[in-house]
């Protein structure tokens, strides 16, 4: 394997936080349909403005996933209104697996929101997989809020990385 | 319009299961994943990448478990009701052929600072792997409506 210094990459990189990013477009209504679609999620709290405008609502809600939240805040525009967390760590391979997620909410997310997010990185370690005794893992935590600077939520993420099979041969 | 029906917080008791969801895994559903959570990392769709990496093949990815446990939780809570936390962990795969299952059960309901929680275990399972997403979850729920009102 290549030089990988680990402890130097913690030093580095561990408390390391981006600047706060918006997403290109407000809380969209067609992304929300697309979303429910793939679960068969017919909720019409989250797909239909004449039921969400009678509930205390008043308004269509985004189903409370971090992934669909990120998505707005970040990754929904193309190209994405940052790079994504790999320029940030370096890492010796770059297969990504998610590992875990958490999310705590703190308001609710309606259509037309603008969403913003600041991704720090929380811990970077070093803990080897079968396929991957040199695999790194990256947990980063990330705090979404909306047009009013409100913390809507805190997602903490942990991230496995790793070389191929074939890489690892070829680097022992 | 009909409202949903809405679950009380006085109602709910530990142990009480909720109503399960099943989806099938196929080739349709991993478009429909893309679509949906965006995330074109080839893992997911490209068998060819997905084995070169060491997997058997392509796996559902985190957006779509995470929205099938959000869609058992949101059906079950109501409109009124609201997720405060969410813990899943992706130790398994849903691959293509498998039924995905998502399941949850309450674990403990309580009062905290004015708020009604309730907390559950929910988990994501398939014939193949078994629990393949164990997860936590809270939910602050409504008291029940007097029925003088």
């Amino acid at each position: 394997m290549p030089d990988y210094d680990i402890e130097a990459v913690r030093e580095k990189y561990i408390g390391f936080q981006t600047a706060k990013a918006q997403g290109r477009y407000p809380v969209e209504y067609d992304p929300i349909r697309r979303h429910c679609q793939m679960v068969e999620d017919t909720n019409p709290l989250f797909l239909d403005p004449k039921y969400a405008a009678g509930t205390e609502h008043g308004a269509v809600l985004c189903p409370p996933s971090g992934w669909l939240a990120l998505y707005f805040a970040s990754f929904g525009p193309w190209p994405a209104a940052f790079e994504p967390l790999f320029p940030i760590v370096p890492t010796p391979g770059k297969r990504i697996v998610n590992m875990s997620q958490e999310i705590e909410w703190s308001a609710r997310i309606e259509v037309g929101d603008r969403l913003s997010v600041v991704r720090r990185i929380a811990d970077v370690f070093q803990k080897g997989i079968a396929i991957d005794p040199a695999a790194v893992w990256i947990v980063a935590e990330l705090e979404i809020t909306n047009e009013d600077d409100e913390v809507v939520c805190v997602i903490r993420n942990t991230m496995l990385t790793h070389r191929t099979p074939e890489e690892v041969a070829a680097q022992a | 319009m009909m409202q949903r029906p809405q679950v009380a917080w006085d109602d709910v008791s530990v142990g009480d299961d909720l109503p399960e969801i099943s989806l099938v895994i196929n080739t349709r559903r991993l478009f429909l994943q893309a679509s949906g959570s965006q995330d074109w990392y080839p893992v997911h769709f490209d068998a060819a990448f997905a084995q070169k990496a060491g997997h058997e093949g392509v796996f559902m990815n985190t957006g779509f478990v995470q929205a099938a446990i959000v869609r058992l939780l949101t059906d079950w809570m109501g409109d009124a009701g609201f997720l405060k936390r969410l813990r899943i962990e992706m130790r398994r795969q849903h691959r293509p052929g498998d039924t995905m299952l998502c399941r949850g059960r309450v674990t403990a309901k309580g009062e905290r600072d004015g708020a009604l929680w309730v907390n559950l275990e929910v988990w994501t399972e398939n014939e193949r792997e078994g629990v393949a997403t164990p997860g936590e979850a809270t939910v602050i729920l409504p008291k029940r409506r007097a029925t003088a009102d």
